[in-house]
């Protein structure tokens, strides 16, 4: 067992050593020359996308000129057939109009001509105009775009009247926006105006909306709308739909309409029945969303503490530098980024000199400016590289220092306290003290909701990343010969030793493969919180604890405690109201728990004495 | 032993006398040109040196003598600060930036009246008595707690980071009426005399001078007895201890107590110095850098703290001003070859460089100055209380 087992880290390790050895090559190298830059040629910048030529014969360009142009009938049928079309640059225009941004430039011809001035202006606050018919710069016979300030041009006439028809256009326009989300909105603002003309608007909408949330949404406006109904009968309809549909967003309408329809006992009934219910509703919302934060906290907490259970739980070292290899982990994410997009360096001078040189070295490297779907996708180089960028720094630490105090732990947290400190100086000069900006791929922002309880895709990846790691851990460590080895040696190491395992071996592949696991974190952590220099050490007590009390040496152990404060954290910060209490109580509580189970929840039962 | 012992006695002297007299006296009777002539500023940080080097005695107390890496210390040094805080923020009276007869705080959260619990500490002695009092309670309740239940090693390291951690968070709130994190600051007055004359700094250098050595004098003769000899037996193996008879938990709650009560008397003389005391002064950071003096100077000695804490400040005050942007590199760094290389620190240095020397001359190869494993056996190896995470298949 012990021969065949060994022999299974040769090739892994050779790897590892070409990669150390490459490593120290291009420190040793940077160090070496001073003011050495690796300059690569500047990439040129992503190309601006020149504004899409709209063809000239755009039918809502053309509607949008008519109705600008003309007058009474015409213009109604012409901002009729507007609302229907759910175009953006219809709405644009309109909402120019409504705030008399729209101009009307005399052509040579004698025509009027519509536009619109552009946001930038130059030194004499002059902007160029933009043609309504087509979208193109207004330039004169000469080919020479005109510029023009605010006062220069007529403005296109809108009366009080016209102004609302022109909103009611545009309120229509929203519903039949593509993006659902935006027709919601367009949808509750409707529900919330107190204007019954917007029924049969909506009513309309409903017959052709196919997404189920916006029909939720349009049904709850219509009844928050009907609310207001001179006709009682139509009004308890509408209390009954609303309490149906668990409208919470109508509550405080209904509390209105209870206030004023004292005298009307069946109404008066059915409004606070129908109050009752929604809040009940509320309560269950807001009992998920708490429980769905504790678990999302309770993953990050479990991927955090499950490096942590390797390196302290299986080999008893304190490694106060496992918040760093969380930041190797979350910094890995933020080149990689770089990398996608337009490129990463640094520079570092030191503040001394060697014969007036003054020492400094830099990295210069070139981006692959990449757009779409492309840059969306680093991210899912960032996790591999994030755990074997912390692996690597694990295994680096393990050689230089831990290797010596395997058994001192006392003196280990010591040492690796002042690698964190060097680290963080490290980070602090590379990347500079402030935060840096990770942007999350659009596939992880965002949220689907469930009934009214939302979830964000990040903390529904963070979960079930979490549980792909716990069952990858457990599956390393039980299903394959490195895992035999790992338990063999830190069950009895003077045994695997004389069994022939080569103990040193596993020890490094063991810390490398916990400070792995922390630069998985890491990135992940760059997706939901701020990545800077001290970002590990806001997690290292919160994992400690979480490892302490799961029972040290113990992987269920840390999955339930992680779990278990995770949720205890976001409950208590819901009922004391304050984030820090809740803290400060899970803290105390922690410490209160040890006294009843001082080897933690799953405590391994042993012989030895201490 | 004796002699020694007399030497020890002797040389303790002589370092007071020049540093708790001559110092003083130059500082106050020699003019400012004059080559003899000692600064205000460096009064003022010697001062605060010896407050250091308080609060380093008593993390030496329970780490090198008794085996108890707390990473607490920090906490009761500053709870001390804080209670002779709350005293000197009284004093100020109505000389705040607002004119009003409460702290300059309370007047921003809106307060037009001191709340109850302030009133006391208007009163010097009170607020000693509550310099006691909180940090000595405190220690004494989760000490009951963390060495009732066995607690021990790396347990109690982490748990007391915990705690810490958590007194920190609770002093970051404003709602404590603490001062939140800007804590007190803009003291006038100490017992009716001005904080900012150069007289009453020297008075407070002498006084921290004068307790550093009444507190290494009282831990001197505590080694000295046979309560020393069992603290140093539980260093070395808690179990044997515990089994001739000796109820271990409370000698180390008796331990731990004392060493807090000590830190805190630091952080009673390191307030009125430096001016302010605020929650990151309890930082864990702060625990760590103390133990650091520690275990520069070199643990389980009670000189090495002193030496210690003056070292690694000294030097902290030249490279913050040289390399300001280098300091904690060279700190870390600093920690780390310390904790592999020196474990001995400074005042072991030259034992083991003449075993080195000595190795060498006996024409032996020079072996490189391996850690010495016999000098904390806190834990045996993790190895053995680990069990398989799920049966070999």
């Amino acid at each position: 067992m012990g021969r065949g087992g060994a022999g299974c880290f040769t090739p892994l390790l050779t790897i590892m050593k070409i990669f150390t050895k490459t490593l120290w090559l291009l420190v040793a190298c940077l160090s070496v020359l001073p003011g050495l830059s690796l300059q690569a040629d500047p990439a040129p910048g992503p190309a601006n996308a020149a504004p899409a030529a709209a063809m000239p014969s755009d039918p809502v360009r053309q509607q949008l000129v008519q109705a600008i142009l003309s007058t009474g009938a015409d213009q109604q049928s012409a901002l009729t057939a507007l609302s229907g079309s759910g175009s953006k640059t219809a709405s644009d225009v309109l909402s120019a109009w409504t705030r008399s941004e729209v101009y009307l430039y005399p052509a040579p011809d004698g025509s009027k001509v519509p536009v619109i001035l552009e946001d930038q202006q130059d030194a004499n606050g002059k902007a160029r105009a933009i043609r309504v018919i087509d979208g193109q710069v207004l330039k004169d016979a000469s080919g020479k775009e005109l510029r023009y300030a605010d006062g220069d041009l007529d403005t296109a006439d809108s009366d009080m009247r016209l102004r609302s028809v022109i909103q009611q256009t545009l309120d229509t326009l929203a519903l039949a926006d593509p993006d659902p989300d935006a027709r919601s909105s367009a949808v509750n603002k409707l529900g919330h105006s107190k204007k019954e003309g917007y029924i049969p608007v909506l009513q309309k909408r409903l017959a052709v909306e196919k997404v189920d949330e916006v029909r939720k949404a349009i049904e709850e406006a219509v009844a928050s709308l009907q609310l207001n109904d001179a006709d009682p009968a139509v009004q308890i309809a509408a209390v009954r739909k609303l309490a149906e549909l668990n409208a919470m967003g109508s509550l405080d309408m209904l509390n209105d309409l209870a206030v004023s329809t004292q005298n009307n006992p069946q109404l008066s009934h059915e409004i606070t029945g129908a109050v009752g219910a929604i809040n009940a509703h509320i309560g269950w919302v807001n009992f998920f969303g708490t429980i769905f934060h504790g678990i999302s906290l309770g993953s990050i907490l479990l991927v955090v503490a499950l490096g942590l259970a390797i390196t302290f739980g299986l080999m008893g070292v304190i490694n106060m530098a496992h918040g760093e290899m969380i930041a190797v982990g979350a910094y890995t994410t933020y080149v990689v980024q770089n990398l996608f997009g337009s490129g990463f360096d640094f520079h570092i001078t030191l503040p001394f000199s060697v014969g007036g040189n003054p020492i400094a070295f830099g990295l210069n490297l070139p981006g692959l400016n990449a757009t779409g779907w492309l840059y969306q996708s680093y991210f899912l180089f960032a996790i591999p590289l994030s755990f074997l960028m912390a692996a690597l720094a694990g295994l680096v630490l393990e050689r230089s220092v831990i290797q010596f105090l395997y058994r001192r732990p006392l003196e280990s947290l010591l040492a690796t306290w002042g690698v964190s400190l060097v680290m963080q100086q490290i980070f602090r000069m590379v990347f500079g003290a402030n935060n840096v900006q990770v942007n999350s791929p659009a596939w992880l922002l965002g949220h689907f909701a469930i009934d009214d309880v939302s979830f964000g895709y990040n903390r529904v990846f963070v979960i079930g990343f979490a549980i792909l790691i716990v069952i990858g851990t457990y599956l390393l460590l039980s299903k394959t010969p490195l895992g035999l080895l790992m338990r063999a040696v830190m069950q009895n190491r003077a045994m695997a030793s004389c069994l022939g395992v080569q103990t040193t071996r596993v020890n490094m592949m063991t810390f490398a493969f916990g400070s792995g696991l922390a630069g998985l974190a890491g990135a992940f952590l760059s997706q939901i919180g701020n990545v800077g220099p001290s970002l590990g050490q806001g997690y290292i007590v919160d994992s400690f604890m979480t490892v302490v009390v799961g029972g040290v040496g113990s992987i269920v152990g840390t999955v339930y405690s992680a779990m278990g404060i995770g949720t205890a954290d976001q409950v208590l910060q819901q009922l004391t109201g304050s984030p820090v209490t809740g803290k400060i109580v899970v803290l105390i509580s922690i410490i209160l728990f040890l006294q009843w189970k001082p080897g933690g929840l799953f405590s391994i039962k042993s012989r030895s004495l201490d | 032993m004796n002699k020694s012992l007399k030497v020890e006695a002797g040389v303790t002297a002589g370092l007071s006398l020049v540093l708790l007299v001559l110092l003083p006296c130059l500082n106050a009777f020699t003019s400012d040109g004059s080559w003899l002539h000692v600064s205000d500023f460096t009064i003022n940080v010697y001062g605060k040196y010896f407050c250091y080097a308080i609060l380093a005695v008593s993390v030496d107390l329970l780490w090198g003598y008794t085996g108890l890496l707390c990473l607490g210390q920090a906490l009761f040094f500053t709870l001390g600060g804080y209670m002779m805080g709350m005293y000197l923020m009284r004093e100020i009276g109505t000389l705040g930036q607002y004119h009003q007869p409460i702290p300059d705080f309370l007047v921003f959260l809106g307060f037009s009246k001191l709340p109850e619990f302030w009133k006391p500490f208007s009163s010097f002695p009170f607020a000693m008595f509550m310099a006691i009092i909180l940090p000595g309670g405190l220690a004494a309740l989760f000490g009951y707690l963390a060495f009732r239940s066995r607690i021990r090693g790396v347990y109690f390291s982490i748990l007391t980071q915990a705690l810490t951690y958590a007194a920190s968070l609770l002093f970051f709130r404003n709602s404590l009426l603490m001062g939140g994190n800007n804590g007190f600051t803009d003291f006038k007055f100490m017992l009716g005399r001005d904080l900012r004359e150069p007289s009453t700094q020297r008075g407070l250098y002498i006084c921290s001078g004068a307790v550093l050595v009444l507190v290494y004098a009282l831990c001197r003769w505590l080694t000295t007895t046979k309560f020393g000899k069992i603290q140093r037996a539980i260093r070395d193996s808690e179990n044997r201890v515990l089994f001739s008879g000796y109820t271990t938990a409370s000698f180390k709650l008796f331990v731990f107590v004392l060493a807090a009560l000590i830190a805190s008397l630091g952080g009673v003389l390191y307030v009125p110095q430096v001016g302010i005391i605020n929650p990151s002064e309890m930082e864990t950071e702060k625990s760590l850098e103390a133990v650091m003096w520690v275990a520069v100077g070199g643990r389980g000695t009670l000189v090495g703290p002193i030496v210690g804490a003056f070292a690694v400040n000294a030097m902290k005050s030249w490279a913050t001003r040289a390399f300001p942007d280098l300091w904690s590199l060279l700190l870390g760094l600093t920690f780390i070859l310390v904790t592999l290389f020196m474990p001995k620190g400074i005042v072991g240095l030259v034992g083991q460089l003449q075993g080195v020397w000595q190795r060498y001359s006996a024409g032996k190869p020079v072996v490189e100055a391996k850690p010495d494993e016999s000098i904390a056996p806190d834990l045996p190896e993790p190895v053995e209380a680990t069990k398989p995470l799920a049966k070999a298949p």
